[in-house]
C-alpha cells in the first residue's frame, strides 16, 4: 500500500509554491511517504489524487483539529506505538469540564482559569487546551446558555458533551463558529450527530463499546459528511482504556483497519482522575476531558505530558552563547554551563534569585546535562576553547577567569591549558551558587 | 512476541525457609501492560531509611517521630500505609566517616523483626564499604530472599557475593542505557548470579528531570526482552529517588507541598508501571494507597479479543 517518495512526487504539481509549509514539493513528498502529514496540505491536488495519496500515505492516525485561532490544537498524525521508535507528535489536548447546571458566573470563571493557566518549565509554556461543557440539565436552552457564557473567553477550544442531539444543536447555534469537538455519536443518534458535524464543520467523537461498532460508526459518520472523527472506546475503568487504546493504536499503526485510524477520546471524570489522566497521556489519548484539578495534579500531569511528548532523540535545548544575567559589567564573573534547557533554566532561576550580576556562558553539548556531557565526552577543553573563540567572550569581559560547574571539576586543568583562561571550580549544586559568587567577589 | 519475563522470587515465608508473612514472584509477563499478559501485578514499595538526616523534608513532616524509630516506621509501612514491600535505604552508610557495617546488619534485622513484608535493601554506595556492608546485610537476612542492591558496572562483586552466599536476589542498576543494562546482567551471571535472581534498575530520573529518558528505556528493555533477548528478560524496579527534592516540591506553597510530593511520585511511578516496572518505589506514605489502587485498576483492564 505504501508509496515511495518519488512515486508520490510524480503526483504533485512540482511548482514548489511552499503553501503546504514545506520548502519544495519533493520535501512534502518525502514527508507524505513517511506517513507524517495529510495530502490535504497541498491545495492544488484534485480529489482523485488526494484519495490516491490519502490511502497510501495518510498517517495511520489521522489529524484532527479542535477549535479555531491561536488556541486551536491538532491531535493524531501519530505513526508509532512507542516513542523510542520515532517520537509522538501531537500531545493530547486537556479540556476542563464544567456542568451546564452550574451558575453561569462559575462556568465563566472556570473557562477564564483554563484560558489563563500557564506553567513555565524549561523554556516552554505548559497550558491547558480548552473547556468541556457537559449537559447535565437535559435542557437544550440551558446548555446553550452555558455555551454562551464561555463565549466571552475568546477562541478557547470547546468540547460539548451531551447525549441529546437537540442539546448540541442549541449549543452549536451559539458557538458553532468556534468549531467545537462534539461528543458523542452512538449507534442510536449517529445520523443526527453526523449531520450536525457536517453542517457546522466540527470534529465529532464516536462512542461504542466494541471495536467493530466503533469502526462502523466512524465509517458511517464520515460517509455522512462528518469532517473529522475521534474514537471513544467507552471504557468502564482506566484499565479498560489502556487496553483498548493500545489495541486501537496497534490496529492504526499497522494500517490493519483504516476505520480505526483516528485519534482517541478519554473522559477521566468517571474513571478516577489522576491515574486516568496519566494513562491517557502515556497511552495514546488525543483529547482528554478532566474535572477542574488541584494545582499539584495539573503541574505533575502537564510535566508528564511534556516529558512524553519530547522527542527522545532531541533534548530540549537553548542556543549556545553569552547570556548576561542581572545587568553585569565588564568585571562580572563568567559561569560556564551546558545548553541543556533544564540545566540552563535551573541555573538561571538561582542566579536571578541571588541577584549577583554575571555572564552565563553556554556551550554546545548537544543538549546534554553537565555530568552526562562530561561522561559522554560532549564537554571537554576543546569544546570550551572553540566556544570562547566563536563568541566574543574575551571582548565582553575585562578579565580572563571562568567558573566551571562542580561536576566538571576534572576538566579544570585541561581547560586552563587549552584556553589560557584561569579556571575556578564552582559548587555542584546550583542552589549554592549565590553564596559561592558572593564570597568569590568579596575575595 | 512470545517470550516471557523471568520470574524472580522476593521474600520467603516459613514454608519457603524464611519468616515473611507473604512472598511474591514478580515478572512472568509476555506483553506490556494493556497489550496482553503483563504478568504479576506491580508491587508498591515504601522506602524508609536508618538515618533521616538525608531524607526529604516533606516525608519527615509526614512521618513525624517514626523517622527516628526504624521498627515503628517499618511496621507503619505495612499496617497503616499498606505497602506491598519495604525498601530500607541505609542512608547511615552515606555519612562521611561511616565505619560501623555491623549497624547496617542490625538495621536489617530490626526491620525484618518489625514487619512481615518482604524487604528490599539499598546498601552502601562506596566501594570501600561495600564488602562489609553487603555481607552484614546479606547475613542478617539469610533465608528471607531479600532484594539486595545496588549492583553497578563498577561495583557489583560485593553485592553479588553477599546475594550468592545468603540466597538473595540483586538489583542491577545502569544509567538509562539498554546496552549497559545488558552488559551488567551478563557480568552478574558470570559471577554466578542466575537470571532468576536479578532485577533490572534502568535508573529512573524524577518527573521533569530525566523521566522522559527513563520511561522509554524501560519500554525498550521490556520490548527487547519480549523479542527474545534473554539477557534483558528480568523484571524491572523503578525508584525516582530525586522526586521529592525537585524544585516543584521544595518550592511549593506550604499547604500544597505534601500534595505536590504525592503527585510527583505518583505520576512517575504509575508511568513506570505502565512501561513495565515490576516494583515501583516511593517515599511519601500517602503515595502508596493511590498508586496501589491505580495499578490494580490497570491490571484489571479489559481489552478486546
Ligand atoms: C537524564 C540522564 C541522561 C540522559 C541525558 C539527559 C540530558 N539531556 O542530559 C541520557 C539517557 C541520554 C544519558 C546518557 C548518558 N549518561 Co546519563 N544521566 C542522566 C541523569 C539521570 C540526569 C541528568 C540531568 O538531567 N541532570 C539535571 C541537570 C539540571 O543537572 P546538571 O546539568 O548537572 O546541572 C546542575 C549542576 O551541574 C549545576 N550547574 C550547571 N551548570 C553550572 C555552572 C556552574 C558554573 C555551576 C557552579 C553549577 C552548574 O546546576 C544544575 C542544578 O543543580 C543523571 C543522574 C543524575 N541524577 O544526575 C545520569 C548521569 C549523569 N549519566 C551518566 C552516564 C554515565 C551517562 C552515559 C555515559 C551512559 C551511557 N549511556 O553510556 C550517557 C552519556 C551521554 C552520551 N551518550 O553522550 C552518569 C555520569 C557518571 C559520572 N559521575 O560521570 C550519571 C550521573 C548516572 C549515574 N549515576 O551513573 N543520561
Ligand atoms: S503546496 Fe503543493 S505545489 Fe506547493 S510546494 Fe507544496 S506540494 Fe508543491
Amino acid at each position: 500500500m505504501a508509496m515511495k517518495a518519488l512515486e508520490v512526487y510524480k503526483l504533485l504539481p512540482k511548482t514548489n509554491c511552499k503553501e503546504c509549509g514545506f520548502p519544495t514539493c519533493l520535501a512534502f513528498a518525502m514527508k507524505l511517504a513517511a506517513g507524517g502529514v495529510e495530502p490535504e496540505r497541498c491545495p492544488y491536488l484534485d480529489e482523485e489524487t488526494k484519495a490516491l495519496l490519502g490511502g497510501a500515505t495518510r498517517p495511520p492516525v489521522r489529524a484532527v483539529t479542535v477549535g479555531v485561532g491561536a488556541r486551536s490544537f491538532t491531535v493524531g498524525e501519530e505513526i508509532v506505538m512507542f516513542r523510542h521508535e520515532k517520537t509522538f507528535y501531537h500531545r493530547p489536548g486537556i479540556m476542563v469540564c464544567a456542568a451546564d447546571t452550574s451558575p453561569v458566573a462559575e462556568i465563566r470563571r472556570t473557562a477564564e482559569e483554563v484560558r489563563d493557566f500557564v506553567v513555565h518549565r524549561v523554556g516552554q509554556d505548559l497550558t491547558l487546551d480548552g473547556i468541556a461543557l457537559r449537559c447535565e440539565s437535559g435542557d437544550p436552552d440551558r446548555f446553550a446558555a452555558a455555551a454562551m457564557a464561555v463565549g466571552e473567553c475568546g477562541d478557547l477550544p470547546r468540547l460539548l458533551i451531551a447525549a441529546d442531539p437537540a442539546a448540541h444543536e442549541a449549543a452549536l447555534r451559539v458557538c458553532g463558529q468556534f468549531l467545537p469537538l462534539i461528543h458523542a455519536a452512538t449507534t442510536e443518534n449517529h445520523a443526527e450527530m453526523a449531520a450536525l458535524a457536517k453542517r457546522y464543520g466540527c470534529p465529532l467523537v464516536v462512542r461504542a463499546e466494541t471495536q467493530v461498532k466503533l469502526a462502523d460508526l466512524a465509517a458511517q459518520c464520515t460517509a455522512a459528511g462528518a469532517p473529522a472523527v475521534l474514537l471513544d472506546p467507552a471504557p468502564r475503568t482506566m484499565g479498560d482504556f489502556v487496553a483498548r487504546a493500545s489495541h486501537l493504536r496497534e490496529h492504526a499503526v499497522t494500517r490493519a483497519a483504516p476505520d480505526l485510524g483516528y485519534p482517541l477520546y478519554l473522559d477521566t471524570v468517571p474513571l478516577g482522575t489522576d491515574a486516568a489522566l496519566a494513562a491517557g497521556i502515556l497511552r495514546y489519548a488525543g483529547v482528554i476531558a478532566v474535572p477542574p484539578l488541584p494545582h499539584p495534579s495539573l503541574l505533575a500531569a502537564l510535566t508528564l505530558r511534556q516529558n512524553i511528548y519530547t522527542d527522545p532523540q532531541k533534548p530540549i535545548q537553548v542556543a549556545p552563547g553569552i547570556y548576561p544575567v542581572n545587568n553585569p559589567g565588564r568585571d562580572a564573573p563568567v559561569l560556564l554551563s551546558v545548553n541543556f534547557s533544564l540545566t540552563y533554566f535551573t541555573l538561571l532561576g538561582y542566579l536571578e534569585a541571588a541577584k549577583v550580576p554575571c555572564y552565563l556562558f553556554v556551550v554546545d553539548t548537544a543538549g546534554l546535562s553537565v555530568l552526562t556531557a562530561v561522561a559522554g565526552g560532549k564537554l571537554d577543553e576543546e569544546v570550551v576553547k572553540k566556544a570562547i573563540e566563536a563568541t566574543d567572550l574575551a571582548g565582553t569581559v575585562g578579565h580572563r577567569t571562568i567558573v566551571i560547574p562542580g561536576f566538571a571539576a576534572p576538566l579544570s586543568g585541561r581547560i586552563e591549558e587549552a584556553t589560557g583562561w584561569t579556571v575556578r571550580v564552582g559548587p555542584r549544586d546550583a542552589a549554592e551558587i549565590g553564596e559561592f559568587l558572593e564570597t568569590e567577589t568579596e575575595g | 512476541m512470545t517470550e516471557r519475563i523471568t520470574e524472580v522470587a522476593v521474600g520467603a515465608t516459613r514454608t519457603e525457609g524464611g519468616t515473611r508473612t507473604r512472598s511474591y514472584r514478580i515478572g512472568g509477563a509476555s506483553a506490556l501492560p494493556g497489550m496482553g499478559d503483563a504478568g504479576s501485578r506491580p508491587l508498591v514499595a515504601l522506602e524508609i531509611c536508618d538515618d533521616p538526616a538525608l531524607w526529604p523534608a516533606v516525608v519527615l513532616e509526614e512521618v513525624g517521630d517514626l523517622a527516628g524509630d526504624l521498627a515503628g516506621w517499618a511496621r507503619a509501612a505495612e499496617e497503616w500505609w499498606n505497602a506491598d514491600l519495604v525498601r530500607l535505604v541505609l542512608t547511615s552508610t552515606r555519612r562521611r566517616g561511616f565505619d560501623d557495617p555491623a549497624a547496617a546488619g542490625r538495621a536489617v534485622e530490626e526491620v525484618l523483626a518489625a514487619t512481615g513484608l518482604p524487604l528490599v535493601v539499598e546498601g552502601s554506595a562506596d566501594p570501600a564499604l561495600d564488602t562489609e556492608v553487603f555481607r552484614r546485610c546479606g547475613e542478617a537476612g539469610e533465608g528471607e530472599r531479600l532484594l539486595l542492591g545496588t549492583a553497578e558496572a563498577e561495583r557489583y562483586r560485593s553485592v553479588a557475593a553477599a546475594a550468592l552466599a545468603y540466597g538473595h536476589a540483586v538489583v542491577a542498576q545502569t544509567p538509562i542505557d539498554i546496552n549497559l543494562a545488558k552488559q551488567l546482567n551478563i557480568l552478574l551471571r558470570e559471577t554466578g548470579v542466575s537470571h532468576d535472581r536479578i532485577v533490572i534498575d534502568p535508573y529512573t530520573g524524577a518527573l521533569g528531570y530525566g523521566f522522559e529518558y527513563s520511561y522509554s528505556v524501560m519500554e525498550r528493555v521490556r520490548t527487547a526482552a519480549l523479542a527474545g533477548d534473554a539477557d534483558l528478560a528480568m523484571p524491572m524496579i523503578s525508584a525516582a529517588q530525586d522526586s521529592l527534592t525537585v524544585k516543584e516540591v521544595r518550592e511549593a506553597p506550604d499547604e500544597e507541598r505534601a500534595g505536590t510530593a504525592v503527585e510527583w511520585e505518583f505520576y512517575a511511578a504509575f508511568a513506570a508501571a505502565v512501561a513495565g516496572a515490576g516494583i515501583v518505589c516511593v517515599r511519601h506514605p500517602r503515595t502508596v494507597g493511590v498508586l496501589k489502587e491505580a495499578v490494580a485498576d490497570l491490571w484489571e483492564g479489559a481489552g478486546w479479543p
